[in-house]
């Protein structure tokens, strides 16, 4: 409803997750989050259920270990939902880029909408990549959005999504 | 025009949340969200597309809500109290049944902690009740408002009850039953979109619900009852910031050490 869309950006509830980061990003999320910069005027609130939030703060070149979690949780949040990279790291790969257990930033996995660069990046630049997510929030419709590859131990449920079309389904991994 | 102000019962609870968040942000020398934060989550929790477990599942927060809106009109009416403590704690198992019905761990870990807190606040709030009919000769909310000097005959009691407030309102150091990021909400963590606002609306009805217990010990003058309710109000965020989770065994403990002796020694001195 139209009426209701214009609450979105009044009360963007993330999810934090870290796929593989140094912790830098994280500390500068968690001070934009604390009293100095203090998100929560904006009506952030730090969720850490992926049901319930609205935006994916992403930190970290994805590790093997954790892509699987990564677009787990992405396809657990109900949209409209917006995905934030965090960091050098997260869209680019950085320091990481080209290294045998690492891939090069999370857009090889799921649709990013805002890229913010720093290693690590500040609280100034999460709270502008925030404010530039709410206005794409209040933009997108409530159609599924999927994420790009799917494996592991979650093909299972892959395969189901992609009966529901869902997700897409990648039959060969290059990796 | 009581039916009214039962009716704004939850826009008072959300109003009464808003501000509370405020006064916390306050408390931490930062800005904090604006006063109506509350509704425009709910209009935005409305807007999202909705994953239901099982159908069940959802229906119990419904369920959950509707039963402590009743409790909540039932005190508005002036109706019996130990009737209302115990719909309340219908509605507390329609929550607990919730937690239970799904397989993820979190939620049941979530539900058991709902069942300690039960345990922890459930013979406080009896004791209560027992007090204000030792001290007026009545139940009923109605006949209680008109007496007086209860705060004067049952100042442990109302000790004891200021400390079960945080276990029920959901705040530091008793606030295991959502744990924030600990064990994610609890029950709350399968529910999304259209069915956790329920779940997020019953927690104005809670605030409503303990705090309407403090204004009771105000009797007839409602002014005393106002100033309880803020001072009780205004001390449970200040604990709230200034203190950690305890475990849920501590909890129990601590309520079961002080706050019930406390009640019962009260309730002996007036029998006496």
């Amino acid at each position: 409803m139209k009426f209701f869309t214009s609450f979105r950006k009044k009360s963007p509830w993330i999810l934090h997750y870290n796929a593989g980061s140094c912790n830098g990003c994280d500390i500068e999320i968690l001070a934009a989050l604390g009293p100095k910069f203090d998100l929560e005027r904006f009506g952030v609130i730090n969720t850490g259920n992926p049901k319930q939030s609205d935006i994916f703060l992403v930190t970290g070149p994805v590790t093997y270990r954790s892509r699987e979690r990564l677009v787990e949780l992405y396809s657990q949040i109900p949209e409209p939902k917006v995905v934030v990279a965090v960091g050098s790291c997260t869209t680019t790969g950085g320091v990481f880029r080209g290294m045998y257990n690492v891939e090069d930033g999370i857009d090889r996995y799921i649709p990013v909408d805002v890229y913010v660069p720093g290693c690590a990046s500040t609280p100034q630049l999460i709270i502008d990549a925030l404010v530039s997510a709410v206005e794409i929030l209040e933009r997108k419709s409530k159609e599924i959005e999927k994420p790009f590859k799917l494996f592991g131990s979650i093909t299972t449920i892959g395969h189901k999504l992609s009966r529901l079309s869902m997700a897409q389904r990648v039959d060969h991994d290059e990796n | 025009m009581i039916w009214v102000w039962i009716a704004l019962a939850p826009v008072f609870g959300g109003l009464v949340y808003g501000g509370e968040r405020v006064l916390r942000a306050r408390m931490q020398r930062r800005k904090g969200p604006p006063l109506l934060q509350p509704f425009y989550d709910m209009f935005k929790l409305l807007d999202k597309r909705t994953l239901i477990i099982h159908a069940p599942h959802a229906l119990l927060a419904v369920a959950h809500f509707l039963i402590l809106w009743f409790t909540v009109a039932a005190i508005f009416l002036g109706w019996n109290l130990i009737y209302i403590v115990f719909l309340h704690l219908f509605a507390q198992m329609m929550l607990v049944l919730a937690g239970y019905s799904v397989r993820s761990v979190y939620s049941h870990l979530g539900a058991n902690r709902e069942l300690l807190m039960l345990i922890a606040y459930e013979p406080i709030l009896l004791l209560v009740a027992v007090g204000f009919y030792l001290c007026s000769g009545s139940f009923e909310i109605s006949r209680i408002l008109q007496g007086e000097g209860y705060l004067i005959q049952m100042p442990l009691l109302f000790a004891a009850l200021a400390m079960i407030v945080p276990i029920k309102v959901k705040k530091s150091p008793f606030d295991v039953g959502e744990a924030h990021q600990e064990i994610v909400g609890g029950v709350e963590i399968e529910y999304s979109g259209i069915f956790y606002e329920f779940l997020y609306m019953s927690r104005f009805l809670e605030y409503l619900f303990i705090y309407s217990f403090v204004f009771v010990f105000g009797g007839t003058s409602a002014w005393l009852g106002a100033v309880l309710v803020a001072g009780v109000f205004f001390m449970v965020n200040l604990v709230d910031n200034a203190t950690a989770r305890v475990r849920p065994p501590q909890m129990i403990k601590l309520i079961y050490t002080i706050a019930l002796p406390l009640a019962i020694v009260n309730l002996l001195w007036m029998l006496v």
